[in-house]
């Protein structure tokens, strides 16, 4: 993904005099990636593109607002992350039990070494339902952590960016990754070992 | 010599290349000793292309575009 590119004040201007083709300009670089981490977050088709639909109706309304400090992307994608946030707790989905941490320190030994190693899983990797797999291992993460991993590793998004998006400290992004890779491995892991 | 779960926690967070030279060091000369935890990163940087992949399935038709901006301009 490309990178974020500030604003400038004539492009704001323009933006809130609700001119046509500067509203185009941003609906035309942003609606897809929206779309696509909507998607990833796990929202099906029509609910992700009502999704995306719901974050330029705030865009539109909140634009007198908006002081051109962020980039129009982090912006974008923060009110898209506060209505995910709303729309789970709408639908009650209940966040998963996180015990990866229990999982991890299962498999070293006192001294630090690996008591039960990582297994071999070149056929996983090589085989052509890995992104079935991967997709499949993305829904069972913690939502939290399932927005870290889907922003950095699946849209591309650089981290700082993804903490001003998240509201979260850069250590705090950094153990919800670290939790998300490692809880990946452990389900590819299973994954896996069913297809030996 | 640093462990293989310090480096294991290293690989997975990502966070490696802000940390001081010599941890950067340390777990280069790790990975270059240890099978297991180069399987592991190896198997870190499968799982980040393979995301990356996923992104693809995750697209629209064209029309996206269209059906916001009118959604947006209606009247």
């Amino acid at each position: 993904m490309t990178p974020a590119i500030p604003i400038s004040d004539d492009f704001l201007a323009r933006l809130r005099s609700r001119e046509p083709e500067a509203l185009s300009e941003v609906v035309r670089d942003h609606a897809r990636p929206l779309y696509r981490a909507a998607r990833g977050l796990g929202f099906a088709e029509p609910e992700a593109e009502d999704l995306v639909q719901d974050v330029f109706a705030t865009f539109l309304v909140r634009l007198d607002s908006f002081e051109g400090r962020s980039q129009l992307r982090t912006w974008l994608f923060g009110i898209m992350h506060r209505k995910v946030q709303e729309r789970r707790r709408a639908s009650a989905v209940e966040d998963r039990a996180d015990a990866i941490e229990d999982v991890l320190e299962s498999r070293f030994n006192l001294s630090g070494k690996w008591a039960r190693p990582p297994a071999d899983l070149e056929k996983l990797f090589l085989s052509k339902e890995l992104g079935q797999f991967i997709r499949g291992c993305i829904e069972s993460l913690p939502a939290n952590q399932r927005d870290a991993f889907v922003l950095r590793e699946v849209e591309g998004l650089e981290t700082n960016e993804i903490c001003k998006i998240l509201n979260v400290s850069a250590t705090n992004f950094g153990v919800l990754f670290y939790r998300a890779r490692a809880q990946l491995r452990e389900c590819l892991e299973l994954k896996g070992w069913s297809k030996q | 010599m640093i462990s293989c779960k310090n480096v294991a926690r290293l690989l997975a967070s990502d966070q490696l290349q802000s940390e001081d030279w010599w941890i950067r060091l340390e777990v280069r000369l790790h990975l270059a000793m240890c099978g297991l935890c180069s399987r592991l990163a190896r198997q870190l940087k499968q799982l980040r292309a393979g995301a990356r992949n996923i992104r693809e399935q995750n697209e629209t038709d064209e029309g996206l575009e269209k059906r916001v901006l009118e959604r947006l301009t209606r009247p």
